[in-house]
């Protein structure tokens, strides 16, 4: 498992329709897209208890790269994928917006999916086959009540009709090993296996179909700090191996940008932030990316101080006029109180913040802290 | 297999000391079958007679009483339980004509009632809110009604009024008992309306039991992870289900270890020869070896089920397997 990672030396792979022009501009060779989102909001609830969870979030992602999605707690994140991949329960309720799934077949046609139009029955050709989850809790993904190779057959089973039983349990062999798990697992249950295996087994159960897209929520926060690294790596060298594009959703920043090719910020539904990972690490410019960075401790590289955001994420059922960070912010303005920033690209190397800061028309200056360049290394990506 | 084994170990124990309990407890009664058999007999009573009815209930012999102890358990093994002061009979043969039928009539009710409040319980649980559920305060009403008054309206209205269903017994009077069709198809005529009466009043347990457990279960994230994983409906259904049942599968144990004894209102009602209404004789007539016999087969039965359930329940959740290995 330590396969050095190919890396793209592009400096951004995401792109919406706001940065789309420039990235043409650029010169920069756009991939295809694997996921779309389009103006996309999700509500919890109806009428007067209505809460927007996620609101009028855009996002691109192309083939075989990682977002990572940051935040912390109630930031939407999860609420996010979960309503984008038609999983969200009752009482989330998907309020705008459009998300499209490139999904390719085995002949290599590729055929857009509206995931927020579609059936049931093709949101069951689309899962799994296409799109697959990681929990962050493996321990209560696996059903305690069956052996981890039922896991692997259900999943063959299902989408792959033609397989036999000894196919199917040889290919669950085969993704056993893919994750470093010897076959003798498949045998067990979950409650005999550690947390790090439990996840392994989640990985390997995502990757059984050869999807386009895999979305972790926060799979590594349940573990301890060496086995979080070591399934970082795996994760990073089965995806150069498979080619598979990735969201990882996270609060810690310093995780991410060992993993992630671009980072978009959330903070109270809305995306704050959005650039290349070693960028947005390196030289934050929305202040509640730089409030996450200083709240984590660096995984390696120089030691920051930690010092957290101050107060509480607002109140979403009533949220603030203007911008919803304002109140927690250190270089808040007048305006920040009464008008909601909407994001924009910043700089030349298509990264977007919502931010009055970095409004020329505003005139303000730029606080130091948020004004740092990034290093060579980070806008050309170089790996560590 | 170390695990089942060590569960026999733990039953064996649990009834030696039921079996120890039964000996025990009618010696400290105050007074003795003798007195009270005698007290019965009108007619004159000579010495010799007595001294027969000691003899016959084990008191003539100058044993200790852990003599008579040993012999107790010999008896026990060899299935002789004594015999009935009532009946004349030996208890043994009476226990072999009445455990049947009501195993019959109150352990396929129990099964059945359990099955059909099981399905419905985890399809409530998963479409809960749709109009379905209505059908909760309907069997909830049937479980609230007295049995004996559900039973007796039921016998007046379907049996003696409407006639749809046979009354009184197990069987046709014309039927001679043994495997011949006519026989057994006057059983089932016979046995509808009370396993239908049963069913009716212990289906809501059943069904709320496993509505709730459903709910929480649909919660999981592994019932989430089944959706994600594009799993037919039924299989994920399956999924939630399998896990719900399990608090139900360990109250079914309960509930088949309490059939035989809890037979009693409907095999009054419905005058079915079951144990119940032999216990009901027994402790009317004071027939001591009788009710001895009874409460034996009783605690037998609950053990033997829970044993069942037990060994069920390790198969069904391999949680347990390991917890009971530390």
């Amino acid at each position: 498992m330590s396969a050095t990672i190919p890396r793209e030396h592009e400096p951004t792979a995401l792109d919406d329709g706001v940065t789309a022009s420039t990235g043409a501009a650029r010169g920069v060779a756009r991939r295809e897209p694997v996921l779309e989102i389009d103006h996309f909001s999700v509500d919890y609830g109806v009428g007067e208890n209505m809460v927007r969870a996620v609101s009028d979030v855009t996002l691109r992602l192309e083939r075989s790269r990682v977002l990572g999605i940051a935040g912390e707690s109630g930031s939407g994140k999860s609420t996010l994928v979960y309503a984008m991949t038609r999983l969200l329960r009752s009482p989330g309720l998907i309020s705008g917006g459009e998300v499209t799934l490139h999904v390719t077949d085995e002949a290599g046609t590729v055929t857009p999916v509206n995931l927020v139009s579609a059936t049931e029955s093709e949101l069951r050709k689309v899962r799994w086959s296409h799109v697959s989850i990681v929990l962050q809790s493996a321990l209560s993904a696996l059903n305690p009540v069956l052996r981890i190779g039922r896991e692997f057959d259900e999943v063959l089973k299902t989408h792959r009709r033609h397989l036999t039983k000894a196919q199917r349990r040889a290919r669950a062999v085969e993704l056993l090993r893919m994750v470093g798990l010897n076959e003798d697992r498949l045998d067990r249950y979950p409650h005999e296996l550690s947390g790090g295996q439990r996840q392994r087994v989640m990985i390997a159960v995502a990757l059984a179909l050869d999807p386009e897209l895999v979305i972790m929520d926060e799979p590594t926060t349940a573990l301890d700090v060496v086995t979080q690294r070591e399934i970082i790596s795996e994760l990073g060298a089965l995806r150069a191996q498979f080619g598979f594009a990735m969201i990882f959703i996270t609060h810690d920043l310093s995780l991410l940008v060992e993993l992630a090719d671009e980072i978009a910020v959330m903070y109270a539904g809305s995306i704050v932030e959005r650039a290349g990972a070693r960028e947005l690490y390196e030289a934050p410019r929305h202040p509640y990316t730089l409030g996450l960075l200083h709240s984590f401790p660096p995984l390696h590289g120089e030691r920051r101080e930690l010092t957290g955001i101050p107060g509480t994420p607002p109140d979403l059922a009533d949220p603030p006029t203007g911008c919803s960070f304002a109140p927690r912010c250190a270089f808040a303005m007048d305006r920040c109180a009464n008008d909601k920033p909407s994001l924009v690209e910043v700089g030349d190397t298509g990264r977007s913040v919502a931010c009055w800061l970095f409004d020329d028309a505003s005139g303000s200056r730029v606080p130091v802290a948020l004004s740092r360049v990034p290093s060579r290394a980070a806008t050309t990506k170089g790996e560590t | 297999m170390r695990i089942v084994a060590r569960r026999l170990g733990l039953y064996l124990l649990t009834a030696w000391v039921a079996v120890t309990a039964n000996f025990i407890l009618p010696r400290l009664m105050p007074g003795n079958p003798v007195q009270t058999l005698i007290g019965k007999i009108t007619s004159q009573v000579t010495p010799a007679e007595i001294r027969a009815i000691r003899l016959s209930f084990g008191l003539g012999f100058k044993e200790g009483l852990v003599a008579q102890y040993f012999t107790y358990l010999g008896q026990l093994f060899h299935g002789n339980l004594g015999v009935s002061i009532t009946l004349g009979a030996p208890v043994s043969s009476i226990l072999r004509e009445s455990v049947p039928w009501t195993i019959g009539l109150i352990g396929i009710s129990t099964v059945v009632s359990f099955v059909v409040g099981t399905v419905a319980g985890a399809m409530l649980g998963w479409t809960r809110g749709s109009r379905f559920d209505s059908l909760i305060p309907t069997a909830t009403f049937f479980q609230a009604v007295p049995y004996f008054f559900l039973g007796t309206v039921m016998l007046l209205v379907f049996g003696s009024n409407l006639h749809w269903f046979p009354v009184l017994g197990a069987y046709s009077q014309g039927a001679t008992p043994g495997w011949n069709w006519s026989f057994v198809a006057s059983v089932i005529r016979y046995g509808e309306l009370p396993v239908i009466s049963i069913i009716l009043s212990s289906v809501a347990g059943w069904m709320l039991g496993m509505r709730n457990m459903m709910i929480t279960m649909v919660g999981e994230d592994f019932v989430l992870m089944a959706v994600a994983k594009g799993l037919p409906r039924r299989k994920v259904i399956m999924h939630a289900a399998r896990n719900a049942v399990l608090p139900s599968i360990a109250n079914l144990s309960l509930a088949i270890g309490l059939v035989v004894s809890g037979a009693l209102l409907v095999e009054l009602v419905f005058n079915y020869p079951g144990v119940g209404d032999l216990l009901l004789q027994a402790v009317l007539n004071e027939d001591y070896p009788l009710i001895q016999g009874i409460f034996l087969v009783i605690t037998l039965t609950v053990l033997a089920a829970n044993l069942i359930a037990d060994v069920v329940y390790l198969v069904l959740d391999p949680r347990t397997r390991s917890e009971a290995a530390v």
